[in-house]
C-alpha cells in the first residue's frame, strides 16, 4: 500500500529531512527483526527525536489512517515490530538520553532508545544495579524491553522488567501526551496503566520516556557450574535447590547441543560430553553469596552432578554469563533457520515439559535444542532447520503448537518473556479465552480508536 | 551468484552486532548496520535491488570494513568476507572511486614501489637466511619509512628485502579481491620465511591467503620469539603514559590484542583507552574517499584521548598513524601518535 498524498511532506516538516527514510533499499533494511519467517516492508522510516515530534507523527497517523510500528533495536523474537500493513516505521532508536541517574532516589530515567546495557553501566558506574537483564541486552532498547516485558537471567529472585517500571511517559495514538504512575513505589491512583502498558507491544501508545527503579548494586557476585546426564537431571537440581530454600539470582540450563553451539563461539572451556549444564549464581553481601554457592555446588552433587565447578572470580563470572546470554544466535551455527519458542510452566513442571518437548521433537523428526531459565520455568525450546525445507519448517510449526498446547496444560503460558507479537497471536485465545479476548480488543479501541498502532498484533 | 550462499544465510538479524557498528552509531539506522547491510546484500542477490540502487551505492562505501561486527556475532557470520563480495560486484569499472582506482594502479607495480626507496629512506637487506622477512607495505614504505628501520633495530636478526610488492589488501578491500588474492599470493612467494608485517591491515589479508602460521604481525611475533625491549621509556623524567589504539584487522580479523598491551606496558604505563577497539576512521581509503564521515568516527576518539592525560598513543597500523597523527594536530593536542616499533626503540636502560 501507499502512503496518502501530503504525508510524507508532512513528516519532514515534524522530523527534518534527514529524519524520514524512503528509498527503497533503507525500507527493505526495516522489513524485518530477530523474528524468522516475518517479512514485510514499511512506507517510510520515521526517526523522531522528541515526545512533541512524537505525538505530531501519531497524530498526522491517526487523520490519514496511516498503520505505525514503534520499534527500538528490533531485537525481538515474536515479530512484533514487523510492519505487517506498511506504513510507518517509527524508530525510536535517535532517542538515546539517559535523563537522569538518582542514587538517593534509586531511579533512573531513560529516553526508549537508550539500550539496556547502557542503563545498567550508568547505573552501576553510580554502584548501583539495574536488575532486567534479558539476552539481548547490549543490543535491545530500554522502551522495547518494557514494551514486551522481557525478562531476563535474574527473573527468579528479583522479577521481570514489570516489576521495575515506576512510571511511563506515552504518548496515544491520538497525539496525547500522558504520564503513568511516575517516582514511586507506592502509588495506587487510578487503573494501574504503568502495568498496561508494560507489555503492550506498542499496540496501546508509544512510551518516549522510562522510569525505573534501581537497586543498591551488591557487593558480591558468584557463579558456578554443575554438568548433568540429561536435562531432566538438571531439572531435578533444580527442584531440589528451591525445596532448599535458596531463591538464587541465576538458574540457567543448557542442553547438549547448545552447549556445543556456545563453546564453539565463546570458548570458554565448557564440558562437550555433558547432556547439560547448569549456570547458577547468587548476589549479595560476600559471606551470603559464598555460603549460597557451596550450598548450591552440595545441592547439585547430591542430585547426581557429573562435575560442579565454581567461578574463580567476577570476570570468569560474567564470560559465562555472556556466554548464556548468547545461545541463541549460537545455535544458528547449526543451521541458518532458527525458530526459537518461550514456554514458561510452573517450575515442578519443568522436567516434565522438557521429556513433553523431546518427545514431540522425536516423533515429528526435528532437531530442537533446549535452554532457559529453569529458576523460573521459563524454556526456549529452539528448532534448527534448513531455510529452504519447506516441508520441515511445517512440520516445526506444527510441532510448536503442540508444545503451546502441553504447556497450557501444564498450566504454564505460551510465552514467558519474548512477547506475543505476530507470531504468537494465533494461540493467544488458548492462553487466555474468548472473554478476555474480547476484553483486550475493547482495552485497544480505546486507546486506539483508529486501530492505527501495530496492526495485525495484540488487541487486533 | 554475486555472494556465497553459505555466508549470506548464516546471519539470523539478531541484531548483536548493532552496538558494535560505528557506523550504525551515528545514524542510528538499520540500514547502516551489519544486520541492515546484509538485508541489502540479500535484496542484490534476489535481484530485488540493482546494484546501482542509490542505498547499495551509499551504503557499500560508508561501511568502513573495520569488522568491529565479527567478533560480537554469535552465529559466527563472515562479514569482512561478504563486505569484498559486496563491493567485488558493485564497484566494478566507473562505480568505483577514482582516487582508489588510481591507488589500485600505483601499488599493483612493484617497481613503482621500489622507487620510493630511492627517495625514502626504509629498511632494506640483503636476503640472508629463510627465516623472517619484514614486509615493507606499500604505504607505510612511502609515509613511514622510520617504522620499518625502528622494527629492523628490535630485530636485528630478521631480513628486510628489497623486492617486493604490495600484499593486495588495498585491492580485496576496494572490490578487487581476486587481484588482491593474486597479489597476496604473489608476494607470498617472493618473501622467503615467516612474514612479519608492522600493518595490521596486510596481515590480516595476508594470513588470511597465505595462512595464519606463515604471517606475524610485529608485535605478535616479538612476543613469540620472547624479544622483549628492555628499560623504559620517558618523557620529563618521569615514566611515560602511553595509550593503544588497536587496529581493527588485527584486533578483529585476526584477534590479536594482548600482545602490543604487553610490549607497551614492558616499557610505559599503560592506559586503556575505553575506545581502544573501536575504529577511528582511517580504515584503509576510507578517511582520503569520506573524509567527513572518517573525522565524525575519529571525533569522540580525539577526546578520549585528551581526557586519558598520555603522552603517546600507539597505533600498529600506518593508515591509523596518519589518521590519528593529522587528527591530533588538527585538534592541537600535544599528544603524539607513533608506532608501535618507533616507541620501543626509544626504551632507555
Amino acid at each position: 500500500m501507499g502512503l496518502p498524498a501530503g504525508v510524507v511532506d508532512a513528516l519532514k516538516q515534524i522530523v527534518g529531512v534527514d529524519g524520514v527514510r524512503l528509498a527503497p533499499g533503507e525500507l527493505a533494511a526495516y522489513a524485518r527483526d530477530a523474528t524468522p519467517l516475518f517479512h514485510a516492508e514499511p512506507d517510510v522510516v520515521v526517526f523522531p527525536r522528541t515526545t512533541e515530534q512524537v505525538a505530531a507523527v501519531l497524530r498526522l497517523a491517526t487523520e490519514h489512517e496511516v498503520p505505525v510500528v514503534p520499534r527500538g533495536a528490533g531485537s525481538n523474537l515474536c515479530a512484533a515490530t514487523v510492519p505487517l500493513s506498511g506504513g510507518i516505521v517509527l524508530a525510536l532508536t535517535r532517542m538515546t538520553q539517559i535523563l537522569e541517574v538518582d542514587g538517593d532516589e534509586l531511579l533512573a530515567r531513560v529516553q526508549p532508545g537508550v539500550t539496556t546495557a547502557r542503563l545498567a553501566d550508568a547505573a552501576a558506574a553510580r554502584d548501583l544495579l539495574y536488575v532486567p537483564d534479558p539476552g539481548s541486552r547490549t543490543t535491545s532498547t530500554v522502551g522495547g524491553n518494557v514494551a514486551t516485558c522481557a525478562g531476563g537471567l535474574r527473573g527468579l529472585k528479583y522479577g521481570v522488567t514489570r516489576n521495575y517500571v515506576l512510571g511511563l511517559e506515552a504518548v496515544l495514538p491520538t497525539g496525547e501526551v500522558i504520564r503513568t504512575g511516575g517516582r514511586l513505589w507506592k502509588d495506587v491512583a487510578g487503573y494501574d496503566l504503568t502495568r498496561l502498558l508494560t507489555g503492550s507491544e506498542g499496540t496501546l501508545a508509544v512510551l518516549t520516556e522510562v522510569t525505573v527503579a534501581l537497586l543498591p548494586k551488591p557487593a558480591e557476585v558468584g557463579t558456578g557450574i554443575a554438568y548433568f546426564d540429561s536435562l531432566a537431571d538438571a531439572c531435578r537440581a533444580v527442584a531440589a535447590i528451591i525445596s532448599a530454600g535458596i531463591v538464587p539470582a541465576t538458574l540457567e540450563f543448557l542442553d547438549q547441543k547448545c552447549i556445543a553451539a556456545v563453546e564453539d563461539y565463546a570458548q570458554l572451556g565448557l564440558r562437550g560430553d555433558a547432556g547439560a549444564l547448569l549456570l547458577f549464581g547468587d548476589d549479595g553481601p560476600i559471606e551470603v553469596v559464598a555460603g549460597n554457592l557451596v550450598r548450591l555446588r552440595k545441592i547439585c552433587t547430591e542430585a547426581g552432578a557429573l562435575e560442579v565447578t565454581l567461578a574463580e572470580d567476577v570476570a570468569r563470572s560474567d564470560a559465562l554469563l555472556a556466554a548464556r546470554r548468547c545461545s541463541l544466535p549460537a545455535l544458528s551455527r547449526l543451521g541458518s533457520l532458527t525458530i526459537l519458542e518461550d514456554v514458561t510452566v510452573p517450575r515442578p513442571r519443568l522436567a516434565a515439559m522438557v521429556d513433553q518437548i523431546d518427545e514431540i521433537a522425536a516423533r515429528f523428526g526435528l532437531l530442537i535444542a533446549t535452554f532457559g531459565h529453569a529458576g523460573d520455568g521459563n524454556l526456549h525450546p529452539t528448532c534448527v532447520l534448513d531455510p529452504e525445507d519447506d516441508e520441515a519448517i511445517d512440520r516445526a510449526h506444527k510441532a510448536f503448537a503442540e508444545i503451546f498446547a502441553a504447556a497450557i496444560r501444564f498450566e504454564g503460558t505460551i510465552t514467558g518473556e519474548h512477547g506475543v507479537g505476530a507470531a504468537k497471536l494465533p494461540f493467544l485465545a488458548d492462553r487466555l479465552g474468548a472473554d478476555q479476548m474480547r476484553l483486550l480488543r475493547r482495552i485497544k479501541t480505546a486507546f486506539d480508536p483508529a486501530g492505527i498502532l501495530n496492526p495485525g498484533k495484540v488487541g487486533s | 551468484m554475486i555472494f556465497d550462499d553459505d555466508l549470506l544465510e548464516r546471519c539470523i538479524s539478531c541484531g548483536f552486532c548493532l552496538p558494535a557498528c560505528p557506523t550504525y552509531s551515528l545514524t542510528a539506522d538499520e540500514s547502516s548496520s551489519p544486520r541492515g547491510r546484509i538485508t541489502l546484500m540479500r535484496a542484490l542477490e534476489t535481484g530485488q535491488l540493482e546494484p546501482d540502487d542509490p542505498t547499495l551505492v551509499e551504503q557499500s562505501s560508508f561501511c568502513l570494513g573495520c569488522r568491529a561486527c565479527e567478533p560480537v556475532c554469535p552465529a559466527g557470520v563472515q562479514y569482512g568476507d561478504l563486505l569484498e563480495q559486496w563491493r567485488d560486484h558493485q564497484w566494478q569499472g566507473r562505480n568505483r572511486p577514482v582516487l582508489a582506482r588510481l591507488l589500485m594502479a600505483v601499488v599493483a607495480r612493484p617497481w613503482l614501489l621500489r622507487l620510493q626507496g630511492l627517495v625514502r629512506r626504509h629498511a632494506r637487506t640483503k636476503v640472508r637466511g629463510r627465516t623472517y622477512s619484514l614486509m615493507l607495505g606499500c604505504v607505510e614504505r612511502g609515509l613511514y619509512p622510520r617504522v620499518s628501520r625502528a622494527a629492523l633495530r628490535l630485530a636485528p636478526g630478521m631480513q628486510a628485502p628489497r623486492a617486493q610488492g604490495c600484499c593486495g589488501a588495498l585491492h580485496a578491500h576496494n572490490g578487487s579481491s581476486v587481484q588482491g588474492a593474486e597479489m597476496a599470493e604473489a608476494l607470498g612467494k617472493r618473501l622467503p620465511g615467516t612474514i612479519v608485517t608492522t600493518a595490521g591491515g596486510c596481515a590480516a589479508h595476508l594470513s588470511a591467503h597465505l595462512g595464519r602460521d606463515r604471517v606475524k604481525e610485529f608485535s605478535e611475533w616479538l612476543v613469540e620469539m620472547g624479544a622483549w625491549p628492555q628499560g623504559e621509556v620517558r618523557v620529563d623524567g618521569r615514566r611515560a603514559r602511553v595509550a593503544l589504539q588497536d587496529s581493527c584487522h588485527l584486533r578483529n580479523g585476526m584477534g590479536v590484542t594482548r600482545q602490543p598491551r604487553e610490549l607497551i606496558k614492558a616499557v610505559a604505563e599503560y592506559v586503556e583507552l575505553p575506545g581502544a577497539g573501536g575504529c577511528c576512521g582511517a580504515a584503509g581509503t576510507y578517511s582520503l574517499l569520506r573524509g567527513a564521515d572518517s573525522r565524525k568516527v575519529l571525533a569522540p576518539k580525539l577526546a578520549e584521548i585528551e581526557a586519558a592525560r598520555v603522552d603517546f598513543v600507539v597505533v600498529v597500523n600506518p593508515g591509523c598513524l596518519r589518521q590519528l597523527e593529522q587528527g591530533l594536530r588538527r585538534s592541537g593536542s600535544r599528544v603524539k601518535a607513533v608506532h608501535l616499533a618507533e616507541l620501543l626503540t626509544w626504551a632507555e636502560e
